[in-house]
């Protein structure tokens, strides 16, 4: 495979959709849309307002962070007693009861996963803007790794979904869905979203040239 | 059928523009810039991922109708079903959880596997299907929501869960489940715009 010469980004354009390449014609000009001549699909050089889209996911999952791990997930009901899991509460038992991998499982998919992606991305963002020349291609394979996992992170929802289906036998046991669990579904999507509105294409993007007007012009 | 020797390709995650070469058997090719898979050679044939999207289609009835697991608890038993679960959550006041759930575990893998049908069957006769491009760009949206391989681990580890409280044991659709996450694998493996290829 070989680079196409210095050419390189910007002047093509890949459809997202069917793969095919095009020229890219609307030059600078935000105020044309390109479309794929062979599917239809609209073509980008990066996605429109993907910085944008991407903090206002990344805050508000930071946010709805607190709840989702503070309020519990699931309550449950025994002839004994009536008991409220937090997401770590729920964690720290599978470990009490020597459920080692089963602990270390859904620690990964409900903890570090939905954390990872918020910082990743608030990383992959700030750079961008702020550090664009810092490490590329790690940057490039961090947002990967994050847009393989990111979904591993629904795990906690359809477990409790599924246990408060199966465990219903009134008084003498059941289980029911608490108020964190819609906190957390929502960190979920919002983290999901926040990755697919980010563009990598922008990791790559060379920084624009420093505004350096003609001595005087300024003041004037 | 296959790409033109020297057509572009463009990568998909930094946007760098590359001459496409003929790929090695069981090779694959990588952005020389940002290290992304660009095409891996070795593709399904379009007869191929239609006998693998009919074989997922038969998972997935198996996967929505039959039990995913059961438990008994002195004497009472209870089943579940993927819809049963979902419905649920839904009278249990979590509806937007039940929404979530819908989406990513019952409709996303039903378009996945309902829109390849619908056209991958012309496809094979070498027609396109009314519609081509909104089905293809659907595809991918399917694909970014379906999150059955997810959902049965998720099975899993309720059984796991459950198995000191009572006796649980797993049922037929979880079996169904494991098949069409393979399956979805396999299917996805090929990607989607090479069935651009294919038309005319």
């Amino acid at each position: 495979m070989s680079t196409e010469g210095d050419e390189g980004t910007g002047v093509y354009l890949g459809c997202e959709s069917c793969g095919l390449v095009s020229h890219d014609v609307t030059g600078d000009d935000p105020t044309l849309v390109q479309h794929c001549s062979r599917c239809g699909h609209v073509l980008h050089a990066t996605k429109p307002f993907s910085l944008q889209r991407t903090w206002a996911c990344i805050v508000a999952a930071a946010v709805l962070y607190v709840p989702a791990n503070t309020l519990p997930v699931m309550e449950t009901t025994s002839a004994l007693q009536h008991d409220e899991h937090t997401l770590l509460g729920g964690i720290h038992e599978l470990w009490l009861d020597g459920s080692w991998g089963l602990a270390i499982i859904v620690f990964i998919a409900s903890i570090a996963v939905p954390v990872l992606k918020i910082a990743v991305l608030a990383l992959l963002a700030w750079t961008v803007r702020f550090n664009p020349d810092w490490r590329r291609l790690e940057r490039a394979r961090l947002y990967r790794l994050i847009e393989t996992v990111g979904h591993w992170s629904m795990l906690d929802v359809y477990v409790v979904v599924l246990l408060a289906a199966t465990v219903r036998f009134g008084p003498l046991a059941s289980v029911s869905t608490g108020a964190g669990l819609l906190s957390f579904a929502a960190v979920v999507v919002l983290t999901l979203l926040a990755t697919w509105s980010f563009d990598p294409r922008l990791i790559w993007r060379d920084p624009p040239a420093p505004p350096n007007p003609p001595d005087g012009r300024r003041l004037a | 059928m296959g790409r033109v020797e020297g057509s572009l390709v463009v990568c998909g995650q930094c946007g760098l523009a590359h001459r496409w070469q003929p790929l090695l058997e069981a090779s694959q090719a990588r952005c020389t810039r940002c290290d992304a898979v660009l095409a891996r050679a070795h593709r399904l044939s379009i007869e191929g991922i239609l006998a693998l999207t009919l074989a997922a289609a038969a998972a997935y009835l198996v996967a929505i109708s039959s039990p995913l697991m059961s438990l008994s608890l002195r004497g009472g038993a209870e089943t579940a079903t993927l819809p049963q679960a979902i419905s649920i959550a839904w009278q249990n006041d979590q509806q937007l959880i039940a929404i979530l759930a819908g989406i990513t575990a019952l409709l996303a893998p039903a378009a996945f596997i309902g829109l390849r049908l619908y056209v991958l069957i012309p496809l094979a006769a070498g027609n396109k299907a009314p519609g081509f491009a909104w089905c293809v760009r659907a595809l991918h949206q399917a694909a970014r929501w379906n999150m059955v391989e997810v959902f049965t681990v998720g099975v899993l580890l309720s059984l796991v869960r459950l198995a000191g409280l009572a006796d649980t044991s797993p049922e037929p659709g979880l079996f169904a489940l494991g098949a069409m996450t393979a399956l979805f694998a396999a299917i996805e493996s090929a990607g989607l715009k090479h069935l651009w290829w294919h038309v005319q």
